[in-house]
């Protein structure tokens, strides 16, 4: 795993849509500029990413053996 | 907050509702035919009425939801845009509309103009669907499996056409061709390189998100879209040199390779969070079911071939996979993309403050299942059929019929139901 560590994670895997949108946009409101989370999901999240581009925040994601997108995105 | 999903690079709702509103129209046709042809369907692959009606769910039913489809999920499952989907879809839409009954007509009544026609507006409209969509998505990274299998199956498209277009001429104008070998390829470039791998590229998205699995595992998503059309290049590669055991070779590695897949997906559906079995759930597993007794079937055939000679073998194979896997797995994507869609949609159009239906409303389980139930029952007699023609075609034709006009009223009654929910 490449991504560093961080406390704020949204382990969207066994949730349906749009609840991971929903709580990655929350978790975004609630840290702080500067500070990064966490999103885990079975999948890319391409409408999400064109939000974040939009409201420009930096974000990266790597896919794991088992499946898992990591995507690490920046306030 | 923002809204809760982004619509703005997602087409009008008319663009894919226009394909899923038709498409089993023409299963209510398949249907209608076997009822009209009878028993004779099942005495032959090559008979015209097994030609039409092979074509008519196919093209007419599988091909139609496909494309409708990727018109719809390109932009959120591989981030790629098509530059007008509306008009787009309404020029692929008309052409297959069209050219799907001009060429079960023309194998039918043996017409060369009617079969010319019907080649000309398919290569038309899968032409530019191609021309717009594999820009679309080449230009994006390939930055998952999905993306890859998506790529890929666009040239699988792009060779079941040129195959297809190539025998309908051929038929048509007389042309000396090995058609045989020639169908068989068409059948697999169809079933394999387009329709297997957009299912695998799907399926690593759907799945997991539908019906709440654990993920594919990396690795093997990554491989199994190159690993099937490279097989099927080495398949092609074997009719032009006249290898006729690399051809094997090729298929029974296929073989593998689809039940390794359907094996898998079987064991993430097992794993699923989803305590209660819906319409969605039960449609893949019946698929997953018949996707392994048609998978092994084929992987008995290239090692005995002699077995094909059965009267039943082919008849059941071919619906086994057809009807038993591909219509299984679409109409179970169907039930989840239209009520989600709708949903989707109203969300967006609603003034804030009014309530949106739930999707449970726009299109209740209960309607799904009873329809799946009925499409199951027609599975059954189909494969029956396959045993005895004499006895059960007829029923079984009358049952495919009944069970595709269920699930075009259930798809309408959603876009109903979508369309007074958006005026009140």
């Amino acid at each position: 795993m490449i991504h560093p560590k961080t406390p704020h994670v949204v382990d969207a895997r066994y949730m349906e849509p749009p609840e991971p949108f929903v709580r990655t946009m929350e978790m975004l409101d609630t840290i702080q500029p500067g500070e990064k989370m966490l999103l885990l999901l079975f999948r890319e999240p391409h409408p999400l990413y064109r939000v974040l581009r939009q409201n420009g925040h930096a974000f990266e994601s790597e896919l794991l053996p088992d499946g898992t997108f990591e995507i690490l995105i920046e306030r | 907050m923002q809204s809760p999903i982004s619509l703005d690079n997602a087409p009008p709702l008319a663009a894919p509702f226009r394909f899923f509103l038709t498409a089993p129209l023409f299963l209510v046709l398949a249907g209608l035919l076997l009822i009209v042809a009878g028993s004779e369907i099942f005495a032959s692959r090559w008979m015209p009425a097994t030609l039409a009606l092979v074509h008519l769910i196919t093209i007419g039913f599988m091909l139609q939801v496909m494309i409708g489809a990727l018109i719809q999920v390109l932009p959120v499952v591989a981030g790629a845009d098509l530059r007008r989907p509306l008009p787009l879809a309404w020029l692929v839409h008309a052409a297959l509309t069209a050219g799907t009954p001009l060429l079960a007509a023309g194998f039918l009544v043996d017409s060369p103009a009617l079969l010319r026609a019907a080649a000309v507006l398919l290569a038309l409209g899968i032409g530019g669907f191609l021309l717009a969509a594999i820009p679309a998505v080449f230009a994006q990274a390939s930055t998952s499996p999905t993306i890859r299998g998506l790529k890929l199956s666009l040239l699988g498209l792009a060779g079941v056409v040129a195959l297809g277009v190539t025998l309908a001429l051929g038929l048509a104008h007389g042309w000396l061709l090995p058609y045989p070998e020639l169908t068989d390829l068409h059948a697999g470039w169809g079933l394999v390189a387009w329709a297997g791998v957009l299912l695998a590229a799907m399926a690593y998205v759907v799945v997991p998100m539908f019906q709440l699995t654990p993920g594919y595992p990396a690795r093997p998503s990554w491989w199994l879209p190159p690993l099937l059309l490279a097989l099927m290049l080495l398949w092609s590669l074997a009719v032009a040199l006249g290898w006729p055991l690399l051809a094997r070779l090729a298929q029974g590695a296929l073989a593998v390779c689809g039940l390794a897949f359907a094996g898998l997906t079987l064991r993430l559906q097992a794993q699923r969070r989803r305590a209660r079995a819906d319409a969605t759930s039960r449609y893949w597993l019946a698929g997953l079911l018949a996707a392994l007794g048609a998978l092994s079937m084929f992987a008995v055939a290239t090692v005995w071939p002699a077995v094909t000679e059965h009267p039943a073998w082919t008849p059941l194979f071919a619906i086994l996979l057809l009807a038993g896997a591909f219509i299984s797995f679409i109409a179970g994507m169907l039930y989840k993309i239209v009520p989600f869609l709708t949903w989707l949609h109203l969300q967006q159009g609603m003034q804030p403050g009014l309530p949106v239906p739930n999707m449970n409303r726009l299109l209740p389980d209960q309607a799904m299942q009873r329809q799946m139930f009925a499409y199951l029952a027609a599975l059954a007699l189909l494969a029956g059929a396959a045993l005895r023609p004499l006895w059960l075609a007829r029923p079984a034709g009358a049952m495919l019929a009944v069970a595709g006009g269920w699930l075009w009223w259930n798809l309408l009654s959603a876009a109903w139901r979508y369309t007074a929910s958006k005026r009140h």
